[in-house]
């Protein structure tokens, strides 16, 4: 199911002040994409986004997986009615996400985001342009996993007391929903005629969560 | 092409380039405000209510439920208001469920016979809006210069929208025929005493001639701001050629200046680039180019929709996209007898039965069916964003979401006719350009 | 404020579904979380659209909602009218009549006495400041109307500003204002006859996610001024601002990526969550109303 990435290609920075008529050599990405050999449009955009997170916004510990949605639907109309998805997952270099209520725990015990050990997320690949529905979406998060075992992280320092009641609640408020239930991010690459190869992530919670003010 | 400006409408005296940041009526305010402005001082320094402080989410405490209940209540005696009319002000309306009709007094020696068609626009050999349904015979106050139509015996015929505005204010205490309440020898136009509730009058006069809740809903938000308003020959959905006079007026105006242009540019376009092809070498042509005017017009090869040589006749409008209000600024002098021509035409659209933005042809259509109103003026001619956000024809949508109302203006902006290349003189002083404000 | 009897009528005019009542108004809000809009003229205060009065317009998912309930039920007003004013009994009608003119009366009384007071009151402060300008003190601190914590019923009257002032000599007692009630009982009987009422009304298939955000707690209110399908707040409008910008969907219906993106730059912008929801069809069956899914969209800020 979990396929680690592919190590990228060995970068070989194209001569460009070489004097040659040549045509201008392919960029890093396209190598990138290129010699990965994505199957489908949705790899490529995958593998785009996957290098974003990793060389854009510094995620660590990447990994894809498959994604199988009990395929439902028996609509003929559907246009893409067994494609493949895709996961992305990894830890980011900080935290991208923290609840409202959660925060005000935090402030309330004296934790910084940098006390909180920083969690695997996931991300959803998508192109602009992507069908997608409500079924769909279910499917998504229904696969996504519950979340790591709180009890058994191991804390230290001067924080610890803090760190571990910290912990112990979000155990409590991951069943109660209180800190918002699952949630990854959606990650859209703009691939189309004229597009710039723009990322935009947005934040989707599995039911209805109340917005961060800031 | 589409130009989208709520504060254009809601403050129509202010100075069009100044917007307001926060729309008070964009959301629910808090009626405690209500108790802030003074009824009892002098109520010709009334402003309107800063906006309410409000809290993000629910806690449990006392103090917000408090703040709560406070609003409730304020909200409660503010709707609890009641519609009183003192004896010396009073004015009474008397609801005419048949439509227009003569006095008691003059039926005798003249017959009429009731009204086949009640929905018909036209007059009724009385003078008066065939649709009208409520006679004041004492009009008295300012409301009567610009709502309501006279007959020969003197009394004020309202529409039904007309009235109900009037009543809702509390200016007009209309009462049930006495042909309604069971009066024995009642007659239809007679005076039963009692007086129609705002539940009955809206139960008599909403969707009576075309008169939707929507449309009911613009009548009176505008009123309320001080606008003047009356029905525009498109609000007959079903009539053919109903905005026939509107298109002649268009045509009128036309054929001056606009074709003269018209034709000269045709001149020009015919005699500088005769065949747009790149078969033949680069599409601004071989030889000498003195200036980069002309080179500009020669790779204009783009055809360009010119906004005053309207086709004729114009395309037929399609309900809703169809001027049914004529809108007047408080400032413009408004005479009952003879209306001047409108500052706004409006046409009012139902979110919950049109959810998709309009086609091109339909709003095309639209446009269209409004005379030519082009950018001319001091100031406009100076500036090209100004050219560009008035345009040549223009219209404004009412958008309404079960009485929430929204305003656009559409204006078909010429691009086409705004040579950029030409502008460089000007641009080099340039009149401010300010970005349109961001979304609000 | 009053109870009002159950089920409440709930006045079908012309597609659209209002409430005359002010207690109605009141008790729906309070217990359950119903708030229309309201899309009237408030006649104290006409010149404006911040605060508008009756009627208060529902929505056809709000006006269901609440028959669903069994706490209202939709009755044909224009029916109602029609046929209740026509079959009036002669002793009813002066009856009817009778109460309006003591109830004017009394207005009038009310007025009069306050207008009294208020010329009173003028002149005192009038003899102060003239006291404390003789003693040369500093100015006089302006002190507003404070004592007014709200709205009065009678306050105030319909004139003209010009009319009022010139009228404060007192009005001779006895004579009575005309009234305009906001409701049609009395003289017509409060409870519907069964051949008046109609059915449950048409609603959107947005309505399995109105219901479920309702039952969730949310108030609802029409979603158009922010590009949506329903603005949900945490708590009555009056005091909160929203918190999402709800659209609806069918369980199986395709959209477009963008729409999601859009609304949750849309959301953000605005300090609000997008929200996007619906029925949730398992094998076989035609969408349990009682399992909806909802998702929400937060810009990621990366």
């Amino acid at each position: 199911m979990t396929t680690t990435m592919p190590p990228p290609p060995a970068q070989s920075q194209p001569q460009s002040n070489a004097p040659t008529a040549h045509p201008l050599e392919p960029s890093a990405l396209t190598t990138l994409l290129s010699t990965t050999a994505p199957s489908t449009p949705l790899s490529a955009s995958t593998i785009q986004i996957l290098h974003n997170l990793q060389h854009q916004h510094l995620w660590t510990s990447l990994r894809v997986h498959d994604l199988h949605l009990p395929s439902p639907n028996p609509n003929p109309d559907s246009t893409t009615p067994n494609d493949p998805l895709y996961l992305i997952s990894g830890i980011p270099p900080h935290h991208v996400y923290t609840h409202p209520d959660e925060q005000l725990f935090m402030l309330e015990r004296g934790l910084r985001d940098e006390d909180v050990e920083l969690d695997r997320m996931f991300v959803l690949p998508t192109v602009e342009g992507q069908s997608w529905s409500l079924r769909k979406m279910a499917g998504v998060f229904d696969s996504l996993p519950g979340g790591d075992d709180e009890t058994s992280r191991e804390v230290e320092g001067e924080k610890a007391d803090k760190l571990r009641e910290y912990y112990e609640y979000r155990e409590k408020a991951r069943v109660t929903r209180e800190w918002g239930g699952k949630r990854m991010l959606l990650a859209m690459v703009d691939r189309q005629m004229g597009g710039d190869g723009t990322v935009v992530y947005y934040v989707v919670h599995d039911g209805a969560v109340k917005p961060r003010q800031n | 092409m589409a130009d989208t400006d709520e504060a254009a409408i809601h403050m129509p005296s202010q100075d069009s380039g100044m917007h307001i940041d926060t729309d008070l009526s964009d959301e629910t305010q808090d009626f405690r405000m209500l108790n802030s402005i003074s009824f009892l001082t002098d109520g010709s320094q009334q402003t309107l209510p800063k906006r309410g402080e409000k809290d993000f989410e629910p806690n449990p405490t006392l103090f917000q439920a408090d703040v709560l209940s406070a609003s409730r209540q304020a909200m409660h005696n503010a709707l609890s208001y009641p519609r009183l009319h003192h004896p010396k002000t009073q004015v009474i309306g008397i609801f005419a469920p048949n439509g227009p009709a003569p006095p008691r007094s003059a039926q005798k020696f003249d017959m009429i016979t009731e009204e086949s068609e009640p929905s018909k626009p036209a007059g009724t050999g009385m003078g008066v809006h065939a649709d009208s349904c409520v006679y004041v015979s004492n009009p008295k106050g300012q409301y009567f210069k610009s709502i309501g139509q006279a007959d020969r015996w003197n009394r004020i015929w309202l529409l039904p929208e007309e009235a109900l505005y009037l009543l809702e204010r509390g200016t007009l205490d209309i009462r049930w025929p006495c042909s309604e309440v069971g009066c024995a020898d009642g007659d239809e136009t007679e005076d039963s005493g009692i007086p129609m509730s705002l539940q009955a009058a809206y139960a008599a006069f909403m969707g009576r001639s075309g008169l939707t809740s929507e449309r009911f809903s613009v009548y009176t938000g505008l009123r309320r701001l001080g606008y003047t308003i009356v029905r525009a020959p498109g609000w007959y959905d079903e009539e053919e050629g109903a905005d026939s006079s509107e298109s002649e007026q268009t045509t009128l105006e036309k054929p001056q200046a606009p074709s003269l242009v018209g034709i000269f540019n045709q001149l020009l376009q015919w005699l500088y680039r005769p065949t747009p092809t790149t078969a033949l070498g680069p599409v601004a042509g071989l030889g000498i180019h003195r200036s980069y005017d002309n080179i500009y017009r020669s790779i204009s090869i783009i055809p360009w929709y010119d906004p005053t040589a309207s086709p004729s006749p114009p395309p037929r409008t399609t309900p809703p996209y169809r001027v049914v209000f004529h809108i007047y600024k408080p400032s413009t002098p408004f005479k009952k007898s003879a209306p001047p021509t409108p500052d706004f035409r409006l046409a009012v659209v139902n979110a919950r039965t049109h959810t998709t933005f309009p086609t091109s042809s339909q709003l095309g259509a639209l446009l269209e069916s409004t005379p030519l109103d082009p950018p001319i003026g001091e100031k406009m001619s100076r500036q090209l964003y100004m050219r560009l956000r008035h345009g040549y024809r223009n219209v404004i949508l009412a958008v309404v979401d079960e009485g929430v109302v929204s305003y656009l203006r559409i204006a078909d902006s010429a691009f086409g006719k705004e040579k950029i290349y030409k502008e460089k003189n000007t641009r080099g002083n340039k009149g401010p350009w300010r970005p349109r404000p961001k979304g609000r | 404020m009053d109870e009002p009897t159950l089920p409440i009528p709930i006045s079908y005019i012309a597609g659209s579904y209002f409430l005359f009542s002010i207690d109605a108004v009141t008790y729906v809000r309070r217990e359950h979380h119903i708030c229309g809009v309201l899309s009237g003229t408030l006649p104290q205060i006409p010149q404006q659209n911040v605060f508008l009065g009756l009627p208060l317009k529902l929505m056809p998912e709000e006006a269901r909602l609440l028959v669903e309930k069994g706490v209202a039920c939709i009755v044909d007003e224009v029916k109602v009218q029609k046929d209740g004013m026509r079959s009036l009994m002669e002793e009813d009608r002066k009856k009817y009549l009778r109460e309006l003119e003591s109830q004017g009366q009394h207005a009038m009384r009310l007025q009069t006495d306050r207008k009294e007071q208020q010329r009173e009151k003028a002149l005192k402060k009038i003899e102060e400041k003239k006291a404390k300008a003789r003693k040369a003190e500093q100015p006089p601190v302006a002190d507003g109307p404070s004592e007014g914590s709200v709205v009065d019923l009678f306050a105030n009257d319909q004139g003209s500003e010009t009319s009022r002032r010139s009228s404060t000599v007192a009005a001779p007692y006895g004579t009575a204002m005309g009234v305009t009630p906001a409701t049609s009982y009395p003289p017509l009987p409060y409870e519907s006859s069964a051949e008046q009422r109609l059915a449950l009304p048409e609603v959107p298939s947005s309505y399995p996610m109105f219901a479920h955000l309702h039952s969730e707690g949310y108030f609802l209110s029409p979603g158009l001024r922010f590009g949506c399908q329903y603005l949900a707040y945490p708590g009555d409008p009056l005091r909160f601002h929203s918190h999402f910008l709800g659209v609806s969907a069918e369980w199986d219906e395709e959209f477009d990526l963008m729409k999601i993106v859009a609304g949750g730059r849309l959301g953000t912008g605005v300090k609000k969550g997008f929200l996007i929801g619906g029925a949730e069809k398992t094998e076989g069956d035609a969408g349990d109303p009682s399992s909806v899914r909802t998702f929400s969209i937060e810009w990621g800020g990366m």
